[in-house]
């Protein structure tokens, strides 16, 4: 009895402290927008997307929009099969290459076939699940690693098919045929043609000019709406659970009465389903098909954006999806990356420093060293200095938003130290850097550790500008890496899954 | 007619005779406790029954038909549901989506019909939510309204020996294998396993055959006790007729002991 009650205490006093909303108007919102139903909230979210193209008319920007439905399509099949099923599946993108080169092959002028959009989608479709199954059947005895070795070479597989198919020989045929267009890919697709609606050209709605990225942008977004309300649907049923309780235990799964198999099956049926017309809209968006489009570097996007987001949570997975198609996005240009990292770093200062009062101390700390940095070089070593890199274009080449994010730059540039010749001290502060970030954390909390952090944030800012603004590339990678490490490290169930265990 | 009957049943694995033409039977409405020192063969012929092993030779019969060949999820589907001696629950699922996950094998809802939520799904959803609630209220209090929603890995090990006969329940069986029950349990938690099997026989209607180390939950509840050794059948009988067999002696104590007594 004992026991119970502790039990009973314990987790009545986590889940009051989940349902008690943070204080202040951020917790309030939290609490108002957590009260609405389930569905409405969906639609809330849905709906405001779908507003993008009616606010922007930048093509980019709604083709990013495009990006973020799409990776979160593609994420949610993906997590069918590996959150809710537990079937660690790393040849899913081979699904989605599938139903893009299907959709090339008959939509397109390779082999002059134009199959209606809607019958080549439904098509591709059933291919997806067809494939699935039949990955799946030799597949069914392999567990966990095993099974992703399996998946991973079916995978690659793919990639090298699509890059020497262009030249098969077939008996009776004279002379070799070119199926994949090898690694020139597949190009002048036909575009998705739905309800009597081209989806190639612009559209007028209500007064409204929705350019042909728009359009595709509502089929993808549509795709999303669909694969949720399925996945949900799903997951809530005697088919979910199965699932769930196959990744979880599979023999007692299956001494309950679970076929185990088959769910199996249904699991990459409906993952590869979901894959494969994604691809379908994909290929369509893009005109075009390439091998490298569906390389291992997207199998790794997608399974960081599942793990991140957290594995099995809905929401969780398309914020995950959200958060890093965006991010690559936001670091393309150096003048926005910049206003990422410095608004990053103010809001981490800002979030995770108590009291509120420490994190102003420390920012305003880190500006004034700055500047007194920054005024005696100027005085006693005024040739080191370099002037702003940045310059501001003319107002007729550029929107406000990026004008703002280059006079920001030039500030910034301003206050720091920058060498003239930045390369050599930036190196040498990078691998100050690094182990002084390590140590720092290692610190206990104390007035020292405080102290400590505005130095070791100005370095960081020096680094940033000396070294990693002038290789934007590297600095990408550089930087998701370290968002991924450092949320596994606070949050090892991801964004918004919930906490599971292995064994107790 | 018995419910369950076995035939002659043998079992090896490589040169290890588990099983050793072992046949005895369990009749409809009967509590039969299946006891011996451990590697006796008691969890091989669990695992026989359900499916999770194929027997070498004999036969293995079930309301009159046979079980072989059968995948363990057709043999759940007849009638035959058992709990694991180390337990083995769906543990970061909430406990009533352990139990109404069970009920998988007695819901018919397709893919199409879970899409749409068709009238008939939704009814189906009730009905196994209130089939697994009525399998809880068997503890009484102690599986009730708060914990519903509690993942299963936050339960107290006595709590999740509980769960998972409430989830072998779920699959509305005539057959309940139950491996060792009251392991790990204290005297008190004991005692009151034992009065729920005797609840499980008279309230729920199942037929029980269960593993148990624990002599006074054996003598309290069954009908009969087959002792196993070796994978033998050394001896069956009521409880005192087992208990005072010398074979069976000899089997947990050893022939010295036996031969002095």
């Amino acid at each position: 009895m004992a026991s119970d009650k502790f039990g009973r205490d314990e987790w009545v006093a986590q889940i009051d402290a989940r349902r008690a909303a943070p204080p202040g108007v951020a917790g309030q919102v939290l609490a108002r927008w957590n009260a609405l139903p389930l569905g409405w909230r969906w639609i809330g979210v849905l709906a405001s997307f779908a507003a993008i193209p009616f606010l922007t008319s930048n093509d980019y920007l709604i083709r990013v929009a495009g990006t973020v439905a799409l990776f979160a399509t593609l994420s949610l099949g993906l997590n069918v099969v590996v959150g809710y099923a537990g079937l660690l599946d790393l040849g899913f993108v081979a699904f989605y290459g599938l139903g893009a080169y299907a959709y090339a092959l008959l939509s397109s002028g390779k082999f002059d076939i134009h199959w209606p959009s809607w019958v080549t989608l439904v098509f591709i479709g059933v291919l997806g699940l067809a494939f699935g199954v039949l990955l799946g059947l030799p597949s069914l005895r392999l567990l966990g690693d095993y099974l992703a070795i399996v998946t991973l070479g079916f995978g690659l597989v793919f990639v090298q098919l699509a890059i020497t198919m262009d030249r098969v020989e077939v008996p009776w045929h004279a002379g070799p045929i070119d199926v994949t267009g090898g690694s020139n890919g597949l190009i002048n697709l036909d575009p998705l043609r739905l309800f009597g609606l081209d989806f190639g050209e612009p559209l007028t709605l209500f007064g409204y000019a929705l350019s042909s990225v728009a359009l595709y942008f509502y089929a993808l977004l549509a795709a999303l709406a669909v694969v949720l309300l399925v996945i949900y649907h799903l997951n809530q049923s005697r088919i979910g659970r199965a699932w769930r309780a196959m990744r979880e235990d599979s023999l007692a799964a299956e001494a309950m009465g679970m076929p185990t198999k088959r769910l199996k099956l249904l699991a990459f049926a409906c993952g590869s389903a979901i894959a494969g017309v994604s691809g379908g809209i994909f290929a369509a968006w893009q005109h075009s098909v390439f091998p490298l489009n569906f390389s291992t570097d997207l199998l790794i996007t997608l399974y960081a954006m599942m793990v991140l987001g957290g594995l099995g949570s809905l929401p969780g997975v398309v914020i995950g999806a959200g958060i890093l198609a965006v991010i690559p996005e936001l670091l393309r240009s150096p003048e926005l990356a910049r206003v990422a990292f410095y608004s990053a770093v103010v809001l981490g200062v800002a979030l995770f420093l108590r009291p509120r009062r420490n994190g102003l101390i420390v920012l305003a700390g880190v500006i004034l060293l700055g500047l007194i940095l920054r005024l005696a070089t100027q005085t006693l070593w005024p040739d080191l200095l370099s002037p702003p890199t940045i310059t501001v274009a003319a107002e007729s080449v550029s929107t406000a938003f990026e004008r703002t994010a280059q006079t920001f730059g030039i500030i910034v540039q301003k206050w720091i130290i920058l060498p003239m010749e930045p390369t050599p001290p930036g190196n040498v502060a990078f691998l100050v850097l690094l182990p002084a970030l390590l140590a720092w954390a290692r610190l206990q909390p104390s007035r020292l550790k405080l102290g400590l952090l505005a130095p070791l944030l100005y370095l960081l800012a020096f680094v940033w500008e000396t070294r990693l603004t002038a290789e934007p590339a590297v600095t990408r990678l550089l930087l998701i890496g370290t968002l991924l490490v450092v949320l596994m490290i606070f949050r090892p169930h991801g964004l918004l899954g919930t906490k599971r265990v292995e064994l107790v | 007619m018995a419910l369950l009957e076995l035939v002659n049943l043998h079992k090896h694995f490589g040169g290890l005779q588990v099983v050793l033409d072992l046949s005895f039977e369990v009749n409809p409405g009967e509590i039969v406790s299946l006891i011996g020192p451990n590697g006796a063969g008691k969890t091989t012929v669990f695992n026989l029954i359900t499916g999770l092993y194929a027997p070498d030779r004999g036969d293995i019969r079930f309301d009159g038909k046979s079980l072989l060949g059968l995948e363990p999820h057709q043999i759940a589907k007849r009638g035959i549901a058992r709990t694991f001696q180390s337990l083995r629950l769906f543990l970061n699922m909430s406990v009533i989506e352990n139990v109404m996950a069970a009920a998988y094998p007695r819901t018919h809802a397709n893919l199409a019909q879970i899409i749409f939520r068709t009238p008939g799904f939704r009814k189906e959803e009730t009905r196994i939510r209130a089939v697994a609630e009525e399998k809880l209220a068997f503890f009484g209090e102690r599986l009730q309204g708060y914990r519903f929603d509690q993942p299963a890995y936050s339960l107290s090990y006595a709590n999740r020996r509980r769960l998972e006969i409430a989830r072998a329940m779920a699959t509305e069986p005539k057959l309940l294998l139950l491996d060792e029950p009251a392991a790990g349990m204290n005297p008190n938690e004991t005692l009151e396993i034992t009065e729920v099997i005797g609840e499980l026989r008279t309230r729920g209607g199942y037929t029980i055959l269960l593993i148990e180390h624990d002599m006074k939950v054996v003598e309290g509840i069954s009908d009969r006790v087959i002792a196993l050794d070796y994978g033998e059948k050394i001896a069956e009988g009521t409880y005192h007729a087992v208990a005072t067999d010398e074979h069976v002696i000899e089997a947990y104590l050893g022939r010295k002991s036996a031969m002095t007594k």
